[in-house]
Parts: structure tokens; C-alpha cells; sequence
């Protein structure tokens, strides 16, 4: 149970560690820069609500991944699958003025959730279907996405005056309100924790989440044993494509109440860092997320701060990445049983090799 | 108007072109390199950076080539020597060099980054060729790079299927077992896939600084590198088809700018949008594996 | 000489071989008897290259070879031909043949090599494929010969050769036998790799045996008696007690298979099949492998569905009592990354009893994990352990105590006793046993002769997707080696 986590704490030290050497390189302190991004992140009660908003995107498509993963279907179109969601939501939002707050936002939301579903589900059909590469089908697919948006944005959804491109805001009732102004915290993250405690369960206490697991670890046994692979494969899609969708609905109806071109900065590809420091475990992505969500919120007072860029973010969450995967290949496994007493194969299954 | 759409498609479907070039090499070899975005990124600021601080194009282009293999030989450890998961691998490469890129490019240059041109790389115009109606300005009046990249086609075709090397390439990606049984060592052919293909990406990204863009802004490759990847599946594994779909690619996009510039009422996006949808549409129409190398993606690890 | 010294190899927790000394002389047919899993092809890789041992060396004439080096061991002279090709289907033939030594050198041009290959084959009197065809479009036995041509362009020193009759049709045996003495009249050294006795003592200047991993007979005559020789193969096996073994059935007919087809790509792959499953008895079905075993056991399994005929059960019989434990536990029966409770909810039946709506009963399901684990001996921590950390006979014993977890009135069993140690295969045959003597109904898929023999009542032989029921009279290992050679189809 501990050594999964040591492994995360160890892969972000040492991404840290590697970042500094950059940073000494470049003749800025490594000490001012994590100082002044741990001031951004939680300097104040403000800064720290903001980490929180921040994470929230960052749960759903972190759970989008950690479920597709846990089926060995490797979506790399979190981000396309959030912006569908988020062009739904954006554009059913603007006509429930007047509706009852609750099925105001439930209306927003099933929105944001089927268009993911679809986009993700459509990748999923490809593969089950027509033996399309899901890799390339959400990548191309993301593509398409940002282009739909763009032309909504610019076309059929421009809001009124036609000066911005931004669509019409969405009616207030659809709206996730705020609950400590100025802060800008609000019910997204309590939706995200929920759905994580749901996914937990899912994959762990039901018969789709046995099925999908075991597809993921083993596909040959699991086609031997008449799971139905095909339509797994799609449903899985769908549900992963879903929740990235929430993503963008929850976005929309928290914090932007309006679509517009660059509404996602790259959520759906940081959710592979998200979900892979948290080794796919539903509960680890709602901690995962939070410390993301604290970087990313940082970063804009470190720029100020010490003139770095925020894509220092993106330094490590790619670092992260690439050391958890080293950190999984027998050579650190072997290592790992000898520092850590870890026994068996101590990488998520998921992700080794043979997956 | 015509003359301009068609020396902009062959200026934009060149960077395609090399990067998918040096992707078709690698996925021969059965490595599938998600990371090439990333390695075409780094090799654009690389260029940059060093042609400005350098004052030399040259001196720009080897700055690109060599962090486009630094870029990959990185993948390369990870996914030959480690045999950890190729897509997560790249993806993560990918977000690195957009952190790298950006931060570099902060310190470097600020934040009001459009002031740091450089000049953009000499045309050459291929003496009476160029004089031709129509299409001599447009095929034959471009940059050295231009015609490298075009010249590459038949090379890597040779290459690939009439060479002793290109065979062993091929068997790799085949079924690296039974090429590790004959001898082959697998995963030095890997690695040197991924070296040349890394200078490829590397040059594609420089051609988008030194002699599109001459200039860097942050992401500037904007997903060419994702293109390259659809491109090597349009092209279904032949260099002649890697060569026709970076020129349909290159249109579409030569195509949004003659839309933006005559006002029409299609929607550019719609043109960006559709070498992406169109990638799509033909693999699900034509299958998706037919023609990949039959290990493409799966780790390989010596026994 | 080729000598391999000390060879121990481990694989997880199997020890494939331990302590391995090997010795073959130049001009001579060295056989490499033992049965599956002794570590024949483990032993075969090692001195190829393919496999890098713990430790031990590897020398031919005296010099030692770099462990792990395929292409070392090729540079001295060292070539293999393995037991399922090792070619690349999607390539034409002539692009297999220049991946090995044919047209080394010069200009690369295919028809060069398919001169070469050709002036070889006739010499052996093999047919080659027409110009240009793509492996993946011809048959197994075409594929073994282009192998073997592969390997001969090597001019190898040392040719080693897995199980190679398994594939060759009785026709071909002849000009093969021929091709192999020329070999050792050249001074090469043939290692030949085999598990049947008949055809060692006939081929091979000298044999070693193998059995699990060690070597217990080094170089000995091939006029050693056969009783003596299957002895050395498989130990002082106490043969599973005669009177426990179900011979006759109940009678009671369970599954019936009536005129089975399988047709694949143009070719028929199982062909024609009809076989009646009776309780309280074990049905034998002998069998090289690739003869439509796999994709027999498929269709019993319910994952393919045949082309024609049909599966029939009887009136009592529900589709949820059938288990089937198919060949490649790693690959097919097991999921190595969870757990073994989990393992057990592999199998449908099971899933279905721990299930309620769509929820999993966990805590239910691992009782039955803690249960089997205690029942079929199976040496786990506990429930919670992964498939991955338990050894090979403790995969298979989960493997059969799913089966029997289901309360099953048929059990289809597919080479399951591969690569286990006596222990296990002892246990897992009385599981078996057990199983007919209370009224169940058992096919035995293998290619374990042995095994066969043993255990069942009827025995029926497949060869080439079409089966035929056994005589008393040809229930010897020679004549059912012929019959499994497809002597018959």
C-alpha cells in the first residue's frame, strides 16, 4: 500500500531535483522559484481556494484517464472529449433561464457528460469496430475538437454583439454558484470528489470494474473467458469520454459561464501526470489532482514573483511522468523489492509492458 | 492567387513531410513516437535560439537537429532499453518539451518574444525551372529545405525496400524475436531509427522558425507533429503516399489562408479541422492495422 | 565440440534449468530427449544466443561464447530451428531467406537470394514457394522448411533442431533423415531436440536426457534400451493407481461435438469433427501441436463459434457446466496482474455466483480463494497474493481448482500438465481422476503421450483438424507417434 506512494513521492522529488539543476543552469534560485510557487498555491485562503478550483478539472480528467488506462485503452483525448463536453454545455446553458436551479444544472451537466461520452465513445467504437488505434483516433480526434470550438465560438454560438469570440453566457440558473466570494470555490470539486468515491467503487466493488480491470491486464484471458471485449471496449470509452466531459461542463457553469477558444489549457494531457502519480487509484487522483491544481495555481506568482515561466508546470509534470515509468520497469521493480520490500511486481499493472 | 495557394501548400506540407519521413523509419523498426510534437517543438526554439544568438542559419539548423535527437535518443532509453508503454512515454516527452520550450523561451527572450526575428532562409530558385508559368514560383523557387524533403521521398523509399538495411529495419518491426534470433540487434536499429528520425523532426521544427515562422512563439508547431503521425497512416507505410498526404495536409492548411484572405463564408476551421476528421474517416473505412508493421507499439525486451 | 557448461536458468520462481552440462562432438546427430518442459528448448536458446543463463558457459572448440549474443553465436556457427517458426509472415519469402545468410554479401537483390535458396533446396529436394509469396500464406510445414533452408545458409556449425518431425509429413522424413547425415558426414554437429524415443534411438549417434531442468544421462548409446530410456525421461513415476483410473464410462452421455467445422481463410481447420462426451470417464485426444487443438478448445470454450455443426449438450447439461483450462495459463487462463480470488472470477460461472445486481460479493469470493488455497494445496500467502507471484504448478493447480469450483459436469483439458514438476502434475492428474471417478466427463487435449496412456479410456488422435478413435492394438507410443504424424489423414 506504502510503496506505490513512496514511488510518487520520489518520482516528483526527483523531478524537482532535475528542474532545479535547470533552473540553477538558467541563474534563477530553485529556492525563491518553489518558494514563490508555494506562496501562489497556498500564501493565503484565497490562493488556496483557487488550488482547489484549479484541481477540479484536473479530478474528472484525471478519472477519465485512470479509467481507461485500468483497461489498458490508452486515451490521449481527454482534452477533446472536455471540449465537446464544455461546446454541449455552452450551448443548452443559454436557453434554461428561468428553469429550477437543480435541473438547470443537471440539464448542463448530462450535456457536458453525452458529449464526451460520445467523442470518447466514438474513439471506442473505432477500435472495437474497425480496429482504428484509439491512440491516434483521440488525438486527431482532439484536433477536430479544438476546431469545432473555434468555429462555434466565431459562428453558430457568438454571443450577441458579435465583438468577442465567445458564445452566450449560459442562464444564471445553470450557473455553480460560488459559496465564499471572493473566492471562487464552488460545488465542482464536492461533484469531483463524489465521482472519484464512485469510480473507486466501480472498479473495485462491481462487475463492469472486475471486467474492465481484467481486460486491461490481460486481454487474451479475458476474451478466453467470454468477456465481451468489443462493447467493453466502447462502454469504457464512453464513461472515460464522460467524465472528461463533466470536466469542461463543470468548468463552464463554475468559473467561465461561457465557451470560448482556449478554455482548456492542456487538462486532458496533464491528467496523464495526474493519473499516473496517483498509479490509476480513483481515491490517490483527488490528492494527485490537488497537488497539480496547487502547481498550476502557483506558477502565475512564481512568474511575477521571479519572472519564470508558468509552463515550468509542464516541465514537471512531464519529468514525473517519465521517471514513474522508469520507475516501472523490472530494473527499479528488482531495486524497489530490494529498498522497499516490495514483493511481486510492484508496477501498476496497467502500465507494464505486457499490458 | 493560385500561384500563392500552391507555394504555400508546398511550404507547409515540408516540415510534415520530414517529420513523417522520419516517423515511417521508426515505425518500421515497430516504435510508435507520440513524442515527435515534442521533439519538432524543441527543435524549433533550438533553432531559433541559435541562429539569433549565432547570427548563423546553419549554425540554427544543427541546434535543431541536435535537440530533435536529444528529444528522441530520451524516448529512445525509455522505450528501447526500459521497454516501458510507447504512448505514455511520448506524451509525456510532448508536455516536457512544451515546458522546456516555453521556459527557455521566457528567459531568453522575455515576454514580448515577436522583436526577436531572425532572416529567413535564402530561396533558391532552380534556374530556368523557376521561370516556368505558374508552377515555377510555386514547386520550384523555395528553400534548400523544400527540396531536401521532397528529394528524402524516394531516398527513404529505396532505403526501406530495396536495402539489406531497410530489410532488417522492416524485420524489427516485423517481429523483433525472430530478428533478435537472427542476429539483428534490434535494438540498435531502434535507436538509430529513432537518431535519424530525431534529426528529421528536429529540421522539420526548424524550418518553422528559420524559414516560416522566422520567429518563435510558444507551441508554434501546433500539433504538426500529430500531423506527421496521421500522415505516415494516410500514406499507409509507403514513403510516395507519406509524400501525397503532407501535400493534401499542406493544402488544407495553404487553403485556410486563401479562405481567410477572400472572405468566403465556409468556415476556416472547417478546413483545419478536416485532414484530422479525414485521418479518421480512412481508417475506419480502410481498417486500421492493414498495413502497420505487425509489432508496431509493443514493447520488445530481450529475454 | 559444443560444450555447455553449468547452465542454470531461472525464470520467476522456475528453475527451467539447473546446473546444465551438455556435450556434442563434431560429426555427430546429438539427441536431446525429454519430455515437455524439461527444459529442452530453454537449454536450446541458451546455446543459441536467444537466452541469457544465470550462469554456466557456452564454448564451441574451446573458446567460450558471449552469453546472450544471438549474433555471437551465429558469427561461430551456431543456428536453431525452432518449434513454431520463427519467420515474418507479412514478408515474401525471398525477404525471410535474405534475412539469413543467403546474399550476404554484394548487392542486395532478392533474386540472387532465391538462386541461392533454390541450387539449396533441390540438393535437399524441397519445394520452394512461387516468387514473391508472402509467408503468412503458406502452410506450417512450407514455413518449417523455409526455416530450416534459413538455418542451412548459415553453413552452420552446430544446427539445432526443436522438435522438427512435428511438422513434416512421413514423405519428407526420408530426404530430411538424408540431408542430416550429410550434415554429420561434413563434421557438423546436429543437436536434435525431441520428446520421442523412437525416433532419438533411430536417429542420433548419442543422447542426452533431460528431465525437469538437469541432465540424468550424459551421452549415452542409442542402443539403450526404450523401457530404460523412458525410465530416464520421466523418473520413477509412480504411475497413478490402475484401479482408481475410470477406464469405462457411465455411459451417460454429456457433450456431444456432431460434424464440427472450422474453416479459416479458405482452409479447413477443424474438419468434420464428431465426438461424444460421456460421465465418468476421461476421453484422450492425442495431437501434434497446430493441428486445430487450440481452436477446438475455443469453440468448446464458446469464444469462437464453428462454421458448421454443432455442440450439443444433453437434456441436463447447462453451457455454465462446462470448464475448460486452456493451454497457455500465462497468456489465456490467468490474468497474472490480480489477484488469485480474482483469477477465480475469471471464469463466468463463478462471477455469476458472486455477483449480485452488479455488485461483487468481495468478501464471499475471497472466502472461496481462502478455500481453494487450502483444498488443492496451493502455496500462497493468501487470497490477496498475485497470480504473478505464484510458481508455474501453483498457476496450474488455481487453473484446474477454478474448473472444479464450478461444480462442472465437463471438463475440457488442454496440454495442462506443460512445464510442471512431478508434484504438480501428479496432483493435478488426481484432481482429474477424481473428477470421472465421481461421474464427471473429461477431454484431455495433449500432447503427452505418456500422459495419455495413463489416464484415459478412450483415446482418440487428431491430426490436421480430423480425429480418429484409437485400437486397443495402437495404443503403444510408436504407433501413436505414426498416428499423430498424420499417418492416417
Amino acid at each position: 500500500m506504502l510503496w506505490p506512494l513512496i514511488k510518487s513521492a520520489a518520482a516528483l522529488a526527483l523531478a524537482i531535483a532535475l528542474i532545479s539543476i535547470v533552473l540553477v543552469a538558467l541563474g534563477v534560485s530553485p529556492v525563491a522559484v518553489f518558494a514563490a510557487l508555494a506562496e501562489g498555491a497556498f500564501g493565503s485562503w484565497y490562493a488556496f481556494t483557487d488550488t482547489v478550483v484549479k484541481a477540479t478539472p484536473l479530478v474528472f480528467t484525471g478519472l477519465a484517464i485512470a479509467v481507461a488506462f485500468s483497461a489498458a485503452l490508452w486515451n490521449i483525448g481527454a482534452d477533446g472529449q472536455l471540449l465537446v463536453g464544455a461546446i454541449l454545455s455552452g450551448a443548452i446553458g443559454p436557453f434554461l433561464g428561468g428553469w429550477p436551479r437543480p435541473i438547470a444544472i443537471t440539464i448542463v451537466l448530462v450535456a457536458g457528460a453525452l458529449g464526451g461520452a460520445i467523442w470518447g465513445g466514438l474513439a471506442g467504437w473505432l477500435r472495437a469496430r474497425r480496429d482504428v488505434n484509439e491512440v491516434i483516433s483521440t488525438i486527431m480526434l482532439n484536433f477536430v475538437a479544438v476546431q469545432t470550438l473555434s468555429w462555434c465560438v466565431h459562428g453558430p454560438l457568438m454571443e450577441a454583439t458579435r465583438a468577442y469570440p465567445a458564445s452566450t453566457p449560459i442562464a444564471e440558473s445553470a450557473h455553480l454558484g460560488f459559496y465564499f466570494p471572493p473566492s471562487r470555490l464552488n460545488l465542482g470539486i464536492a461533484i469531483g470528489i463524489i465521482l472519484a468515491i464512485g469510480c473507486h467503487l466501480l472498479l473495485f466493488r462491481t462487475s463492469f470494474g472486475f471486467e474492465l480491470r481484467a481486460m486491461g491486464r490481460n486481454r487474451r484471458a479475458a476474451a478466453f473467458f467470454g468477456l465481451p471485449i468489443a462493447s467493453l471496449t466502447v462502454r469504457v470509452m464512453a464513461l472515460s469520454g464522460a467524465l472528461a466531459g463533466l470536466a469542461g461542463s463543470v468548468q463552464v457553469a463554475s468559473i467561465t459561464h461561457r465557451l470560448y477558444e482556449k478554455l482548456s489549457p492542456g487538462w486532458g494531457y496533464e491528467a496523464i501526470a495526474v493519473a499516473l502519480v496517483a498509479r490509476l487509484n480513483p481515491i490517490g487522483i483527488v490528492a494527485a489532482a490537488f497537488l497539480f491544481g496547487a502547481l498550476d495555481n502557483g506558477s502565475q506568482a512564481m512568474q511575477r514573483a521571479v519572472g519564470v515561466s508558468p509552463v515550468l508546470v509542464q516541465v514537471i509534470e512531464g519529468m514525473v511522468i517519465l521517471i514513474l515509468l522508469a520507475f516501472d520497469t523490472p530494473i527499479w521493480s528488482r531495486l524497489g523489492g530490494r529498498l522497499g520490500g516490495a514483493k511481486g511486481p510492484a508496477h501498476a499493472p496497467a502500465l507494464s509492458p505486457d499490458a | 492567387m493560385l500561384e500563392a495557394f500552391l507555394t504555400s501548400t508546398m511550404t507547409m506540407a515540408t516540415p510534415i513531410l520530414l517529420a513523417a519521413l522520419g516517423e515511417l523509419m521508426v515505425e518500421e523498426s515497430g516504435l510508435i513516437n507520440i513524442g515527435i510534437e515534442g521533439a519538432m517543438l524543441s527543435g524549433a526554439f533550438f533553432a531559433l535560439a541559435a541562429a539569433y544568438f549565432g547570427g548563423s542559419t546553419v549554425l540554427g539548423l544543427a541546434a535543431g537537429i541536435g535537440s530533435g535527437i536529444a528529444i528522441n535518443a530520451i524516448f529512445a532509453l525509455m522505450v528501447v532499453n526500459l521497454a516501458v508503454n510507447q504512448v505514455v512515454a511520448g506524451t509525456a516527452l510532448d508536455i516536457l518539451a512544451l515546458g522546456l520550450t516555453g521556459v527557455f523561451y521566457r528567459k531568453f527572450f522575455g515576454v514580448t518574444g515577436s522583436s526577436f526575428m531572425v532572416k529567413s532562409m535564402a530561396r533558391l530558385p532552380l534556374g530556368p525551372l523557376a521561370n516556368i508559368p505558374l508552377l515555377g514560383r510555386a514547386f520550384f523557387d523555395h528553400n534548400a529545405l523544400v527540396y531536401f524533403s521532397f528529394a528524402l521521398v524516394p531516398v527513404v523509399a529505396y532505403m526501406l525496400r530495396r536495402t539489406r538495411y531497410g530489410l532488417r529495419l522492416r524485420a524489427a518491426g516485423e517481429r523483433p524475436d525472430a530478428a533478435d534470433a537472427l542476429g539483428l540487434d534490434v535494438y540498435r536499429l531502434r535507436w538509430q531509427a529513432l537518431i535519424v528520425s530525431g534529426a528529421l523532426t528536429g529540421l522539420a521544427g526548424a524550418f518553422l522558425t528559420l524559414a516560416y515562422a522566422n520567429t518563435f512563439v510558444e507551441n508554434i508547431s501546433a500539433g504538426r507533429g500529430f500531423v506527421a503521425l496521421s500522415v505516415v497512416i494516410l500514406g499507409r507505410w509507403s514513403s510516395w503516399g507519406l509524400a501525397a498526404a503532407s501535400i493534401l495536409f499542406g493544402a488544407a492548411m495553404a487553403l485556410q489562408f486563401a479562405m481567410q484572405a477572400l472572405g468566403t463564408a465556409i468556415p476556416y476551421q472547417l478546413f483545419l479541422a478536416l485532414p484530422y476528421a479525414l485521418t479518421v474517416i480512412v481508417l475506419a473505412t480502410v481498417g486500421g492495422q492493414v498495413a502497420a508493421p505487425s509489432a508496431l507499439g509493443e514493447p520488445y525486451s530481450r529475454s | 565440440m559444443l560444450a555447455a557448461r553449468a547452465i542454470t536458468r531461472r525464470f520467476g520462481r522456475t528453475l527451467a534449468l539447473d546446473g546444465v552440462d551438455f556435450e556434442a562432438h563434431a560429426g555427430e546427430i546429438h539427441a536431446l530427449l525429454g519430455e515437455n518442459g524439461a527444459g529442452k528448448t530453454t537449454l536450446m536458446n541458451v546455446i543459441a544466443g536467444a537466452t541469457r543463463p544465470n550462469s554456466g558457459e557456452v564454448t564451441l572448440d574451446g573458446a567460450a561464447l558471449n552469453a546472450g549474443s544471438p549474433q555471437e553465436a551465429l558469427k561461430a556457427g551456431i543456428a536453431a530451428v525452432h518449434q513454431s517458426p520463427m519467420l515474418f509472415e507479412r514478408m515474401s519469402w525471398e525477404e525471410n531467406l535474405a534475412l539469413g545468410g543467403f546474399g550476404r554479401r554484394g548487392r542486395y537483390d532478392l533474386r540472387a537470394v532465391a538462386a541461392e535458396a533454390a541450387a539449396l533446396a533441390s540438393q535437399l529436394g524441397l519445394k520452394l514457394p512461387p516468387p514473391r509469396a508472402i509467408l503468412e500464406q503458406r502452410s506450417v510445414s512450407e514455413r518449417v522448411r523455409l526455416e530450416l533452408l534459413r538455418a542451412l545458409s548459415f553453413e552452420p556449425l552446430v544446427l539445432i533442431l526443436d522438435e522438427p518431425t512435428s511438422v513434416l509429413a512421413p514423405s519428407e522424413l526420408a530426404g530430411f533423415l538424408e540431408l542430416l547425415e550429410r550434415l554429420r558426414a561434413e563434421g557438423r554437429i546436429v543437436v536434435w531436440i525431441t520428446h520421442k524415443l523412437a525416433e532419438a534411438r533411430a536417429a542420433a549417434d548419442r543422447i542426452t536426457v533431460l528431465r525437469q531442468g538437469r541432465v540424468v544421462a550424459r551421452a549415452i548409446s542409442p542402443e539403450t534400451p526404450e523401457r530404460e530410456l523412458a525410465q530416464l525421461m520421466l523418473g520413477e513415476l509412480a504411475p497413478p493407481d490402475a484401479a482408481a483410473i475410470p477406464k469405462g464410462g457411465s455411459g451417460q452421455s454429456v457433450l456431444l461435438l456432431d460434424n464440427l467445422l472450422l474453416i479459416e481463410d479458405g482452409r479447413s481447420i477443424i474438419d468434420g469433427l464428431t465426438l461424444e462426451l460421456s460421465g465418468g470417464e476421461i476421453t484422450g485426444l492425442a495431437g501434434v501441436d497446430g493441428n486445430g487443438q487450440t481452436e477446438l478448445v475455443e469453440l468448446l470454450a464458446r469464444v469462437r463459434t464453428p462454421s458448421g455443426g454443432s455442440i450439443r449438450l444433453s437434456a441436463r447439461t447447462e453451457a455454465a457446466e462446462i470448464a475448460v483450462i486452456p493451454q497457455d495459463r500465462d497468456h489465456d487462463g490467468l490474468v497474472l496482474d490480480m489477484t488469485l480470488w480474482e483469477n477465480l472470477l475469471l471464469e463466468p460461472g463463478l462471477r455469476e455466483r458472486f455477483t449480485n445486481g452488479s455488485w461483487l460479493d468481495v468478501a464471499k469470493a475471497r472466502a472461496l480463494g481462502a478455500d481453494v488455497i487450502a483444498r488443492y494445496k496451493i502455496r500462497a500467502a493468501s487470497p490477496d497474493a498475485l497470480a504473478a507471484e505464484l510458481s508455474g504448478g501453483n498457476r496450474q493447480r488455481l487453473e484446474v481448482a477454478r474448473a472444479m469450483s464450478l461444480k462442472p459436469k465437463v471438463i475440457i483439458a488442454h496440454n495442462i500438465c506443460r512445464g510442471l514438476d512431478l508434484a504438480a502434475t501428479a496432483d493435478v492428474h488426481r484432481a482429474l481422476v477424481d473428477f470421472a471417478a465421481a461421474g464427471g466427463a473429461v477431454l484431455l487435449i495433449s500432447s503427452d503421450l505418456d500422459e495419455l496412456l495413463a489416464l484415459c479410456g478412450r483415446l482418440f488422435v487428431i491430426s490436421r483438424g480430423k480425429i480418429r478413435e484409437t485400437e486397443p492394438a495402437e495404443r503403444t507410443p510408436e504407433r501413436l507417434g505414426l498416428l499423430m504424424a498424420g499417418a492416417w489423414s
